[in-house]
């Protein structure tokens, strides 16, 4: 059965149809990509299927219980975890109470029940994504690169069946690029499913088993990486169409 | 042996400064007989259970509660009038009114969940000033401008009293801290810094805003009650926005989100407020212009000043150990 | 009938106070909880110019008066906002409270130099007129002319002409603005001493036929405030349609109910609206 099931998602916003009748269906352990130009309703969709957006029709199914109307807090305790396309950093904290936060949640105290327990996996997770060292420090003090791993982290400690993330590698250099694709792979070997929404496609085809590509909220292509590339609806969404007598394009 | 092991998470990463203003208190009673002085300090001390519970609220979640008055003074009201017409002690009035207080932080918190800044802080400064015109409108039972007077009074002795009044401000004082730093304070902050990132983590941020908002009204109901019997009256200053004001820059003067702040904050200005009783006519437009002044100056409290956030020493002497249990 | 004319007024007194208070928030993000200080201010200062600048000497004089009250609390309203708002204006609480704490401070400062029984302000037009059989106070009529000169004034200002149009691009979008070239300190300066000469108009206008008491500064300032969630914090026109919308109700509220409880429809707008539509009327632009 599939983990995560999006069936005719259609969002407007006024007299603008943000999606459109988007349908995609996520297996387990898949490492999934979404792409698209600027505007083209990817973070709209990841604000639908994680609670933050009402949807006018359409159904999501998540391991197949209906999440429509379920409030934010509800959907990651079933199991689907989000980060932000934008850096969301719990400011005037330390590292280890912002990473306490989430293991308040229901799901993690149900899977993990001790206090010491919790604090274990917490402590297992920032040394995984390298930030053992800062687990004092204030998170007003750190480093984008920091911040963005810090979020990953955040979002591991809720236990997550599925994983989606917006634009992890925004921001990050190279190195720090390469340390997160090795971070979700190994997680994803863990049997991690995970969607991850980036415009930093060299990095992205590397990781990802399949690609959804989204325009003007409607999916245009979907297949392995490999072939996406090539689709000509996608160069075309991209780049636009080629046309003769404008100037050497 | 065992009871240290109980009592240690409440003596644990306290604020020396806290502890050291709140034996201060304890101790100037005992070694003077200036009647005076003590009820200066009396009247601190319930300015600081205001000052501490409106904190927990607005300084941990940054939602600004612009109508204080509506827990302390409805509150004092209340427990004035249980206390007057039904042959119940004021041990029980106070807690009764006070659980009243808490009761309509629920109900206050959840109808004003989705404001935000200008919207919610207005939307308290409404409920307060409904709370205080209906106390002129009802003067039958509220006894209209002058209000209720004769009310039953803790001790014979002005020193006792203090004392009954010093511990209602320990207890909450650490009921608040052990609160602030546990897993409800850190949501709070969480939800402060980002509330879609604490809902993202799995937290139900309705649930700890309201429970915040309730325990805020129900502490805020105790000084109110507090108030009202040990001053042995109770009228609409109680209810009115002045109050709220009073309180909300005690709060910030002292620095918000801490407690040890507003502690701080309201114990120095309510004496200095109190000592300017010798000029009583021009008393209320020194203090106010001073706390104009303090606020134009140190906007984030004086906890928070630059040159204490600075020092680590100076640091763990006004916050205490910040290590989480 | 009565209920037209008295409510027309009080529609065209509480235009005057919302439509600044509005302003200022759009332009600036000001939430200026002194507001009702600049209407008070406006009452008192023209009693203080009449009777200790001038000696109480004629009508014409009155009429100075009056205009040079509106005048210092635009002033005033400028130098508080650039000495003591423009510091921390990006907090929403630090102006909040500072705001709040001037007009407590005022109102005490009112209280001591007059005390808090009411002061006595002379009419501009003195007696009253007769109209469809209701008798008419000729001060408070003075408000609907005057209103209705000065509204669409001040949409002209707005809309044509340069300087407004600078500020009413800052109060739709500031980014833009700025980038644009407008100098949002600027619009916010000139917006300040604008909406506070509205309000203290409108102070001066009714003080003859109101009570001036130190305490006269917190109901219009709630008022203002329901009015504006009613009539959708960013629309000037919703305030305005608001404003008599709220001024009709507690006039027809006065007649069939009480005198007191009038003073409640205004709180009662304001829980209402927050809680069943926080946008108002005619929506509101994010800020």
């Amino acid at each position: 059965m599939n983990l995560l099931e999006v069936t005719q998602l259609t969002k407007r916003f006024g007299g603008l149809e943000a999606l459109g009748e988007i349908s995609f269906s996520v297996e387990p352990g898949e490492i999934l990509g979404i792409i698209g130009p600027n505007g083209a309703g990817k973070t709209t969709l990841f604000n639908c299927i994680t609670g933050f957006l009402p949807f006018d029709s359409g159904s999501i199914n998540l391991d197949g219980h209906n999440i429509q109307g379920k409030r934010p807090h509800q959907i990651v305790n079933l199991g689907l975890t989000r980060t932000w396309q934008l850096l969301k950093p719990f400011f005037g904290m330390l590292v280890i109470e912002a990473m306490m936060v989430p293991s308040f949640s229901k799901r993690t105290r149900s899977n993990l029940v001790s206090k010491k327990d919790q604090q274990e996996k917490v402590a297992e997770i920032l040394s995984e994504m390298g930030l053992g060292k800062i687990l004092w420090q204030e998170v007003d003090n750190l480093s984008q690169g920091e911040l963005r791993l810090l979020d990953i982290s955040r979002a591991l400690v809720t236990c997550p069946k599925i994983l989606l993330l917006d634009e992890p590698f925004s921001g990050l250099s190279h190195k720090e690029t390469e340390n997160i694709s090795r971070v979700i792979r190994n997680l994803n070997d863990q049997g991690l499913t995970v969607v991850i929404i980036e415009h930093r496609l060299r990095e992205l085809m590397k990781l990802v088993q399949k690609v959804i590509v989204i325009n003007f909220g409607q999916k245009i292509a979907e297949g392995l990486p490999e072939e996406i590339i090539q689709e000509p609806a996608v160069i075309e969404a991209y780049l636009g169409k080629r046309r003769p007598g404008i100037g050497m394009a | 042996m065992n009871l240290l092991k109980k009592i240690a998470p409440l003596t644990q990463n306290q604020s020396p400064f806290g502890l050291l203003i709140l034996i201060a208190m304890a101790v100037y009673p005992l070694i003077s007989d200036n009647i005076f002085h003590i009820e200066i300090i009396k009247l601190a001390a319930i300015y600081a259970i205001f000052a501490m519970s409106w904190d927990i609220l607005t300084g941990y979640t940054h939602e600004v509660n612009f109508g204080f008055a509506f827990f302390i003074g409805g509150a004092g009201y209340l427990s004035g009038i249980l206390s007057s017409h039904l042959p119940i002690s004021l041990y029980l009035a106070i807690p009764v009114a006070a659980i009243a207080a808490g009761v309509s932080g629920i109900f206050i918190g959840y109808v004003t969940l989705r404001l935000k800044g200008p919207y919610f802080a207005m939307a308290t400064l409404a409920f307060a000033s409904i709370l205080y015109k209906l106390s002129f409108i009802l003067y039958e039972i509220t006894g209209g401008e002058e209000g209720i007077s004769g009310l039953d009074a803790f001790t014979d002795d002005p020193t006792q009293d203090f004392f009954v009044v010093w511990g209602a401000m320990v207890a909450i004082y650490f009921a608040l801290c052990l609160y602030a730093r546990s897993k409800h304070g850190i949501i709070l902050k969480a939800i402060r810094a980002d509330e879609d990132a604490t809902q993202s983590a799995g937290i139900n941020t309705a649930y700890y805003k309201i429970e915040a908002f309730a325990i805020s009204g129900f502490m805020a109901g105790i000084g109110g009650g507090v108030f009202a019997h040990s001053q042995m009256h109770i009228g609409p200053t109680m209810l009115s926005g002045y109050l709220s004001v009073i309180v909300v820059l005690l709060a910030m003067i002292g620095g918000m989100g801490t407690i040890v702040g507003p502690l701080l904050g309201a114990i120095c200005l309510s004496i200095v407020n109190e000592s300017l009783r010798i000029v009583e006519e021009y008393r209320i437009i020194i203090y106010t212009g001073l706390l104009i002044l303090l606020i134009y100056m140190a906007p984030d409290g004086l906890i928070n000043l630059k040159f204490i956030k600075g020092s680590r020493l100076l640091s763990f002497i006004v916050m205490g150990d910040r290590k989480p249990r | 009938m009565e209920i037209l004319i008295i409510g027309t007024v009080r529609g065209a007194l509480y235009s005057l106070i919302a439509v600044g208070f509005v302003l200022i928030f759009s332009v600036g993000g000001i939430l200026n909880l002194a507001h009702g200080t600049y209407y008070m201010l406006g009452a008192y200062l023209t009693y203080i110019f009449y009777t200790f600048v001038f000696a109480a000497g004629g009508i014409n004089l009155l009429l100075i008066s009056a205009i040079l009250s509106v005048l210092s609390v635009g002033i005033i309203a400028c130098l508080v906002y650039y000495i003591l708002l423009r510091p921390h204006i990006e907090s929403l609480l630090y102006v909040m409270v500072m705001t709040l704490a001037l007009a407590l401070f005022v109102g005490e400062v009112m209280s001591l130099l007059f005390g808090v029984s009411g002061t006595r302000v002379p009419s501009l037009i003195e007696g009253s007129i007769s109209i469809g059989g209701i008798k008419v106070i000729n001060q408070q009529l003075l408000l609907i002319p005057i209103t209705a000169m000065i509204l669409p004034a001040l949409w002209y200002f707005l809309k044509k002409t340069k300087m407004g149009q600078g500020i009413d691009a800052v109060a739709q979008e500031r980014t833009g603005a700025t980038l644009m070239g407008v100098s949002v300190e600027t619009a916010t300066l000139i917006t300040s001493g604008l909406s506070a000469s509205l309000a203290a108009l409108a102070g001066a206008l009714i003080a003859p036929v109101s009570s001036v008491v130190p305490e006269m500064w917190l109901f219009p300032l709630i008022k203002a405030f329901a009015i504006a969630i009613l009539g959708g914090i960013g629309s000037l026109v919703g305030s305005v349609i608001a404003s008599f919308v709220i001024g009709y109700a507690e006039i027809v509220g006065s007649f069939l109910i009480s005198e007191q409880l009038t003073e409640m429809v205004a709180l009662a707008v304001i829980v209402l609206v927050l809680l069943f539509k926080p946008s108002g009327i005619m929506g509101y632009k994010l800020r």
